[in-house]
């Protein structure tokens, strides 16, 4: 028991602690091809530190109002409980997948939420962008994992890892992990597909009457599930190298997210932003077919 | 056609209704007409002369003749010629047909010389305040000569601004009054149904500042450059440049060549600046802030090179009327031309990369249509015209300055969306780097300033445009009593592309409707011309920061 709560702070701490650092990686990747210096690579730190100390201004007295920034941190701190970072997952169970995809969505929902909850034209507009996001995205990641699952035979995280590990490549697995690759951009609500919120369109869209610490939970929610997708994507689907020491794991995990790291970080620098019927489009055509892909070779056995 | 055969067809259709014709100078016509031929006359000029509306000015003559007078202006590219057609108007029946209905331009033109001189334009198909405030009171117009310009009227208590109901099932998204992406102040109305634009409204002039009614009032004519180059905080030099020499053609002076030598240079620079501070702009809104920093980065160097020459960065304060005041001397000239071309080599590797890259193209293209005919029936100017296909460019179409000796490459294209209007900006850039290179080699020696006599007779007119990055601009001066002008009127390019937005916006995602109104590189302050608190008595007063404080808190009583 207490070994599962070492990990589940484990988890909590590597998650929090590290994904404004991620941020910050990717924010002087594209200070650099702005051909800018850039701010520190804590800025982000500092940016959290900051809206926590800030007034928090309330246009609604509401539950929904005031429970969404925790609503939608805690969902996404709590799928990150059932994600392997490295080590084994604190709370891994049948059905494990199923449930990180329901708290991931959750957390999408809580944005949604907080944007309905303040009677602001910008922010409906945002919300329903977030709502077609969400819809586009969500079964890209879905599929993958069945499709990892239905290779391992498991819906457990560690059985989808230590199936793949030991089994190598397959192509069904391989062509999964690119759907998953190409859906990250959208996860991470980066460029080009950053259409719901941070938006010159909508003046920053569901988050625009956010402030103070409710910004601060939703803006790291935000960078939390960057780093909680990119490390599923690694983990299920690049599980290699691997070895029965878990430091070991968890310092070549986060090696490959530094990669991803760099490679959204580029994608978000030098990309316009796509309107929501464009990116919805590019989904259904090619990202969901590549999803769908991938689960009729494991079914064939591929 | 030669302007003989204009005055005389429109003699042989109106007979004595066509009261007066005049040339005081070849190519400008200014025609009188009776009140009651207004609309026939300018339907003439439009429909059977193929004439280009540019803009009315309306203007109190009651100390001179007793009237007020409405003057609707227009362009005859292909034959260069301008025709004023102007109506009198009696101050007990002041009233005059629209001429709207036919004359789709002239919405805004009507609109604006009902507020402010008080002319009812009879008809107007959507005669609402335009750029009165709408707590000012009814019937006080400023820009008549009994109302002084720092008169502040009592503001009406409970206005708001008239506002169109939105379509059936439709849904409205307001954009303003802060106006997010430009950050300028303007209210966009957009009627949407789901995330569809069906229709829109607009209400600016929240920056209106009077500077005609200055220029009417108090300013002198050498005054007047300086406040009009701060008409607009990027293209400030063609409206000092246009004055300038609308100024020097009522006056009959001559400005020197080497003087319009230099203004012709250092109008191609402010443009090739605007037009990289639009492309930045524009990716901007796009979400593509690589394009911003490195548009910016490139267009740096051109501050500098302006700081060095004027010794400002973007206000230049070069022109007065008769010439300019500072010169470009030669051992200036290889510094221009290496800067000319770092910039030149950079924008190339720019305009490569944009023009490659899918997702923007994904943007632009076929988004913001405006159809040619569109476009020439609400008379659009500038890259936005050209984009359409349409051909009229003012430094072709009514040279100035030194155009009649630098040929001008006129670009077109013919897509009619967002992404024609960027080609031809981006291509813009190169042509005016190359009439930099050809200005400074071709600059003749000489005089930078006119001898001018001590005084300026009154009632001379001029009118002259000028090609703004942002399209035509248009001023107008009448001279008037002891050394000052009478009436002083402005059109800058963006008053009339504005006009075309509800048709560039029919039909596009809400998303698209921020980069189609900057495709047109809107230019508010040039339209709006903003209240600048003034707060100088008749004697020179320094203000102290404790003063601005003071004033602001005072003001914000209001």
């Amino acid at each position: 028991m207490y070994e599962t709560l070492g990990f589940a702070i484990l988890n909590i701490a590597l998650v929090v602690g590290l994904a404004p650092l991620a941020e910050g990686v990717m924010r002087r990747v594209r200070a650099i091809v702005h051909s800018r210096k850039g701010p520190p690579l804590i800025q982000p730190y500092l940016d959290l530190l900051k809206l926590l100390a800030k007034e928090d201004l309330r246009p609604s007295t509401g539950l929904l109002w005031r429970m969404a920034p925790a609503l939608c941190l805690g969902a996404t701190l709590t799928a990150a409980l059932l994600v392997p970072l490295g080590p084994p997952p604190p709370l891994a169970f049948g059905g494990d997948v199923i449930v990180f995809l329901y708290f991931t969505a959750l957390a999408g929902v809580a944005l949604m939420l907080n944007a309905f909850a303040c009677s602001n034209p910008y922010a409906y507009v945002g919300a329903s962008r977030e709502m077609m996001m969400i819809l586009s995205v969500e079964p890209v990641m879905a599929v993958a994992l069945v499709t990892a699952a239905l290779k391992a035979g498991s819906l457990t995280f560690p059985d989808l890892i230590a199936h793949h590990a030991q089994s190598g490549a397959s192509v069904s697995m391989v062509v999964a992990g690119v759907a998953v690759l190409l859906a990250l951009q959208a996860h991470s609500g980066k460029l080009p597909f950053d259409i719901a919120e941070a938006d010159q369109e909508i003046m920053e869209g569901p988050l625009i009457e956010r402030s103070g610490p409710g910004l601060a939970l939703f803006r790291l929610a935000a960078w939390a599930k960057f780093l909680i997708f990119a490390s599923v994507l690694v983990q299920v689907f690049v599980p290699w190298p691997r070895s029965g020491f878990w430091p070991v794991n968890l310092a070549v995990n986060f090696a490959s997210i530094s990669v991803l790291v760099l490679l959204v970080g580029l994608v978000n620098a030098v990309n316009p932003r796509l309107r929501i019927d464009q990116s919805m489009s590019y989904f259904a055509r090619i990202v969901v077919f590549v999803a769908l892909a991938g689960l009729v070779f494991a079914t064939i056995g591929a | 056609m030669t302007s003989q055969q204009v005055i005389e067809g429109m003699r042989a259709k109106f007979g004595a209704g066509l009261r007066d014709a005049q040339e005081p100078v070849p190519g400008t016509l200014y025609l009188t007409v009776d009140k009651e031929l207004i609309q026939p006359a300018c339907c003439h000029l439009q429909d059977d002369l193929g004439g280009r509306f540019l803009i009315s000015a309306g203007i109190d003559r009651r100390s001179g003749e007793g009237c007020f007078s409405v003057t609707h202006i227009f362009s005859r590219d292909k034959d260069k010629q301008f025709i004023c057609l102007r109506a009198d108007v009696p101050e007990n029946a002041a009233k005059v047909a629209s001429i709207t209905p036919w004359v789709a331009a002239a919405n805004w033109s009507e609109r604006e010389f009902q507020d402010m001189i008080g002319v009812t334009a009879e008809g107007h198909p959507d005669p609402r305040r335009l750029v009165l405030a709408d707590d000012w009171p009814d019937g006080v117009y400023p820009l008549r000569k009994d109302f002084p310009y720092d008169a502040k009227p009592e503001p009406v208590q409970g206005a708001a601004p008239q506002f169109k109901e939105a379509p059936e099932g439709a849904s409205t998204v307001v954009i303003g009054p802060f106006y997010p992406v430009l950050e300028e102040p303007a209210q966009l109305r957009l009627f949407v149904d789901g995330e569809r634009v069906v229709g829109c409204d607009y209400r600016g002039f929240y920056n209106h500042r009077g500077i005609e009614k200055l220029g009417d009032s108090v300013l002198t004519y050498n005054q007047i450059p300086f406040i009009a180059e701060r008409i607009c905080g990027i293209c400030g030099f063609i409206h000092s440049t246009c004055y300038c020499e609308t100024a020097e053609q009522a006056a009959g002076i001559q400005a020197p060549r080497r003087a319009r030598y230099i203004r012709s240079i250092m109008l191609e620079i402010e443009r090739i600046h605007s037009h990289l501070l639009w492309l930045g702009i524009a990716g901007h809104i796009l979400g593509f802030d690589t394009v911003l920093m490195q548009a910016w980065r490139i267009r740096e160097p051109i501050m500098w090179l302006c700081e060095k020459i004027t010794g400002n960065r973007k206000t230049y304060g070069m022109n007065l009327v008769g010439g300019v005041r500072r010169d470009i001397p030669a051992d200036l000239h290889p510094e221009i031309l290496d800067i000319i071309g770092k910039i030149e080599a950079e924008s190339l590797a720019v305009a490569d990369a944009i023009q490659g890259d899918t997702t923007l193209l994904v943007r632009l293209q076929g988004v913001g249509m405006l159809p040619t005919e569109q476009a020439k029936r609400l008379c659009v100017v500038g890259p936005t015209a050209r984009g359409s296909d349409l051909d009229i460019d003012a430094r072709v179409d009514h040279p100035y300055s030194a155009y009649d000796e630098l040929d001008t490459r006129v670009i077109t294209h013919d897509g009619c969306d967002n992404w024609a209007r960027v080609l031809v900006r981006v291509e813009e850039v190169f042509e005016s780097i190359r009439l930099v290179r050809e200005g400074l080699r071709r600059m003749p020696d000489g005089p930078i300033m006119a001898e001018v006599a001590e005084e300026i007779p009154p009632g001379r007119q001029g009118l002259r445009t000028i090609e703004a990055p942002r399209g035509e601009a248009i001023h107008y001066l009448m001279t008037g009593e002891n050394n000052r002008p009478d009436r002083w009127r402005v059109r800058a390019p963006t008053y009339q592309n504005l006009q075309a937005l509800p048709s560039m916006i029919q039909g596009e995602t809400i998303a698209d409707v921020p980069i189609t109104l900057g495709s047109m590189d809107p230019c508010f302050s040039c339209t709006e011309r903003v209240e600048t608190v003034d707060v100088r008595t008749g004697q020179q007063a320094i203000l102290t920061k404790d003063d601005l404080f003071r004033l602001s808190r005072a003001r914000s009583g209001l």
